[in-house]
């Protein structure tokens, strides 16, 4: 099997077993599955219909086939609290989740790139060390604590940015909503780089220093060839791979760090609608926004993997080889 | 010996004896014991302390000296029994002038006058949205609780509680329970549910890790295979979800905790199995005749316990943190005195708006010292299971 | 010709200090091959190092190098790279151990020297990585290559002509032929003597096989813990060995010769 339909395949059975979880799940807790579906408030007519629809009254393998199929289409039913269908909700969320955890990937993978080469290149150097220390502190910081304190330093005691919220209420118009929304999304963000570049920068000075002490590398220092070149096209190519493999483990964490922080910041997005829906018992909702923090981390795995294919040449030639 | 050199096990030795005694010594943690989002008492001098003032049938008068603003609290309580035909009054007298307090009237009684007290505040000529302390200490100065009567009492006992801006150690919280006994009440938990779920963790990883390296074949694919499955998901919503559909209390957290996090464990102790698989001792055990069982719970077992060891407290942090985490979204139950449940109610309920820092800190240092000092322990404990890995951390 | 005299070399490593050169003298000609020759732990590679004053942190280097008149010794860094290394003197590394970066053409990796230290374009520097590649028998169109798709000896002709960029007058080749098999190691040694003869090259033949070094090199220089033990044209110490250590060398080499003829 070749690396990309290996990947593929990785891939989908990820999402078939979450799809699996997902059903039963939500179908084996205590009681009358239609309750977990159907909002209790409905009357016994509509109760009857809906049961019908969701192919209740069918065998449970059945059952497992319509609920694939509803769910690969994304339609995860009506919220028992909005009232509209699940995927309009998520769909008018998901946005604001990838903004917030996209940007912050990005951010502290840049800041904490820079810092791990920079601390690989002067070792012992006082940068080295603030760098070793941040990484072991990232490990055991609860990130809704160092949230909570940049909420109260940062947004009370001196309030530079917004105490919740997505944007102003109300909103305003035109550019200054673009502003707004930024304005309102950098403290979540940087909350979220503090937490993670240090864990990032240690990563890289760690694979930096096996790379500058390796056999390429001393060859190149032979070549004569200027430090920015040694460092920069032969030795961070070299940690390109492993990096991208090392954002590909960081999503799923990622993803379970937005769901604290949009709760922490009260932003609108699938985080913070997993948990109003779990604490509402909304389970059509819930299980629809597990699913999609789920395929978003699926989706996300396979991108990574895609970009570590272009980084490696190793992978690269055996599919150009296979095709 | 060189563990005892390190910082890490002491730290959790005190805060295990202080979570295990500390809650008996201070008093339940549940009570109030003072004015929502007191400060500590250390913080703030300029904050009024709380103060009682005494009135009984020998002495009929009591007075303070007031140098704050006015108190958090106003609250009069008490008895009297009066000779027959006699009328009386509580009043209070400050630098501008007296207000009636309470009229004492018929035989005897009870009285139980409190600033939040709507009838209180009308009596006192006050909206019933007013607050009335501002009423009863306009100002610093000396302030009089006083009987005032035809004759004196045949028998009178009033205590007026004066609650101040400050309390205890640590403050107070949103429902004025101390935060100190909440903190202490806190290390239980946190650590009751980091330990438990770790180690039920450990069984589940090492009995996988095992049994898979052992056994190799369809076994170890099938393991190794959930094991990534799991390691490829984000963990919070799978547990948040668990956690609302079966329910919040410590066991399930523990059992929801412990099965969602077996999986690094299982991946060492696969690789430790595999290498020892091969290694000459086994090989002739399993020559001998020895069954499957046997080899790996007396030899593979011990072989990978200094390591299993290591792993296990490196993995303490990671069940607190997400006990905290699942406390702090408010999935825990709210009976389970926690840190991250302190942390929860801190940010649910207006520690934010109060600037109530004391609230935060206190759980927040306490996960961070706690995971520290299990990582610590942990890295000492790996040293010690790989001398190795002393040459490559600088 | 690069003079070498007096050359220490210390590591620390800890509280440690290793002595790895212990007061070398040495004298390397153009257009001559000379072989180093010693068992693993003689300082043969760290002379290599030295040469090319490629030091790792801690160690401390004394003594004089000249080479072509210029005192090497008192070059910055920046004058190292820019004037000294790979344009004087470059290096060959032992191939099947990966000492190309792995992730960068063959072409890109040869064509960056000539970017740097022939200030030529990138095409220009292609084209002449593709010439490069060429003289030492391998297809032009293999600067699209990566380092892994080729097989040991492959990569390492590539090596050579990667050294050959900056036309250096002298050539390190370390352990050329290592972990090839013998018909490889035949073909990389018939290609080095070629091209020295060709372009006039110094090649310093640094290795632990003086069955090697004996049927390429002129001249024989035999290290031993650090220090020059023997020296002098290949003829005249095979048959007349001026220390021990040659000797046993050349008593391991007989037997082995013997042995292989059973």
């Amino acid at each position: 099997m070749t690396y990309w339909s290996r990947r593929l395949l990785g891939a989908l059975t990820v999402l078939f077993f979450v799809l699996t979880l997902n059903f039963a799940l939500f179908r084996l807790m205590p009681g009358d599955p239609v309750a977990s579906l159907i909002d209790p408030r409905f009357s016994p007519e509509s109760k009857e219909a809906l049961r019908k629809a969701y192919g209740l009254d069918r065998p449970q393998a059945e059952q497992f086939l319509l609920y694939l199929k509803r769910t690969v289409t994304f339609d995860f039913g009506l919220s028992f609290i909005s009232g509209r269908p699940v995927w309009q909700e998520l769909r008018n969320r998901l946005p604001h989740t990838v903004a917030l955890t996209g940007s912050a990937l990005a951010l502290s993978g840049l800041i904490g790139t820079f810092l791990g080469v920079t601390a690989a290149r002067r070792r012992g150097g006082l940068l080295e060390r603030a760098t070793l220390t941040a990484g072991a502190l990232s490990f055991s910081f609860p990130s809704f604590f160092l949230q909570l304190l940049l909420l109260l330093l940062l947004a009370v005691f001196w309030p530079l940015f917004p105490l919740r919220g997505s944007v102003s209420v109300p909103a305003p118009q035109g550019a200054a909503l673009i502003a707004d929304y930024l304005h309102h999304l950098a403290l979540p963000v940087i909350s979220l780089v503090l937490l993670s570049f240090g864990s990032w920068a240690l990563y890289v000075r760690n694979l930096m220093v096996k790379i500058l002490g390796s056999e390429p590398l001393f060859l190149a220092r032979a070549k004569g060839l200027p430090e920015s070149i040694l460092l920069w096209r032969h030795a961070f190519r070299t940690a390109l791979p492993p990096l991208l493999t090392l954002v590909l483990l960081s999503l799923p964490g990622l993803l379970s760090g937005a769901v604290i922080t949009e709760t922490v910041f009260s932003l609108h997005g699938v985080g913070r609608f997993l948990l109003e829906s779990i604490q509402g018992q909304d389970y059509p909702a819930a299980g629809g926004a597990f699913y999609l923090l789920a395929l978003v981390t699926v989706a996300s795995n396979l991108l990574a993997d895609a970009a570590y294919g272009m980084a490696d040449p190793r992978i690269r030639f055996e599919r150009e080889r296979r095709r | 010996m060189n563990l005892l050199r390190r910082w890490s096990p002491w730290a959790l030795l005190l805060l295990a004896l202080a979570g295990l005694i500390g809650p008996r010594l201070t008093g339940d943690a549940e009570e109030i014991v003072a004015p929502p989002f007191a400060r500590p008492l250390w913080l703030d001098r300029s904050a009024p302390p709380n103060r009682h003032l005494l009135l009984s049938t020998k002495d009929l008068e009591a007075s303070l000296d007031w140098q704050w603003g006015p108190p958090a609290g106003f609250a009069l309580t008490g008895t009297y029994r009066l000779p027959e035909g006699a009328s009386a009054r509580l009043s209070w007298t400050g630098p501008e002038g007296s207000l009636v307090l309470a009229e004492l009237t018929g035989a005897g009684g009870r009285f139980a006058l409190d600033g939040r007290d709507i009838a209180f505040r009308l009596r006192l000529g006050l909206s019933p949205f007013q607050s009335p302390l501002e009423r009863l200490f306009p100002e610093p100065g000396p302030y009089r609780l006083r009987y005032e009567g035809t004759t004196p009492p045949e028998e009178l006992a009033a205590d007026l509680h004066l609650s101040g801006g400050r309390w205890g150690l640590l403050g107070t919280d949103q429902r004025g329970r101390d935060v100190f006994r909440l903190f202490l009440a806190g290390i239980f938990v946190s650590l009751l549910i980091g330990l438990a779920a770790t180690l039920l963790a450990a069984l589940l990883g090492t009995t996988a890790g095992l049994l898979g390296g052992y056994l190799g074949g369809a076994v170890d694919g099938a393991l190794m295979r959930l094991a990534d499955l799991l390691l490829a998901l984000p963990l919070l919503p799978i547990l948040m979800v668990l956690a609302g559909l079966w329910g919040r209390g410590l066991w399930q957290l523990i059992l929801i905790l412990g099965l969602f996090s077996w999986m690094g464990t299982a991946r060492t102790v696969r690789a430790l199995t595999l290498s020892l698989r091969e290694a000459p001792f086994v090989e002739n055990l399993r020559a001998l005749g020895a069954p499957t069982w046997y080899i790996l719970g007396r030899h593979l077992l011990p072989e990978a316990l200094p390591v299993l060891l290591a792993t296990v407290t490196l993995g303490v942090p990671g069940a607190i943190l997400a006990e905290a985490g699942l406390a702090f979204l408010g999935l825990s139950d709210p009976r389970l005195l926690s840190w991250g449940r302190m942390l929860h109610e801190a940010h649910s309920f207006g520690a934010f708006t109060a600037g109530a820092w004391w609230i935060l800190l206190p759980p927040g240092l306490g996960i961070v010292t706690v995971c520290l000092a299990f990582l610590d322990l942990g890295r000492f404990l790996e040293e010690k299971a790989d001398p190795r890995l002393r040459e490559e951390t600088p | 010709m690069i003079a070498v005299e007096g050359l220490r070399l210390d590591y620390r490593t800890g509280i440690r200090r290793v002595r790895a050169l212990d007061g070398v003298d040495l004298v390397l000609r153009r257009a001559a091959t000379t072989a180093i020759v010693g068992e693993s732990g003689s300082g043969k590679s760290s002379l290599v190092t030295a040469l090319l004053r490629l030091l790792p942190p801690g160690a401390s280097l004394s003594g004089k190098i000249t080479v072509e008149g210029r005192n090497i010794m008192s070059l910055s860094e920046k004058e190292l790279s820019a004037s000294y290394r790979w344009t004087t003197v470059s290096l060959v590394l032992q191939g099947a151990m990966n000492a190309f970066t792995p992730v960068l053409t063959l072409g890109r990796q040869i064509a960056e020297v000539l970017e740097v230290h022939r200030r030529l374009s990138r095409t220009e520097a292609m084209g002449k990585a593709a010439a490069l590649l060429e003289e030492t028998g391998l297809p032009r169109s293999w600067t699209a290559r990566y380092p892994h798709e080729l097989s040991g000896g492959q990569k390492q002709r590539a090596a050579i002509a990667m050294a050959l960029a900056c036309d250096p007058l002298y050539l390190l080749a370390d352990e050329p032929t290592t972990a090839l098999d013998v018909i490889t190691q035949a073909e990389i040694v018939t290609l080095l003597k070629g091209l020295t003869r060709w372009r006039g090259l110094g090649l310093v033949l640094v290795t632990h096989d003086l069955a090697l070094a004996s049927a390429v090199a002129d001249r024989l220089v035999v290290l031993q813990a650090g220090r020059v033990v023997d020296e002098g044209p290949t003829e005249r110490l095979l048959d007349a060995p001026g220390h021990g250590h040659t000797t046993s060398l050349l008593e391991a080499l007989k037997t082995l010769e013997a042995s292989d003829h059973d």
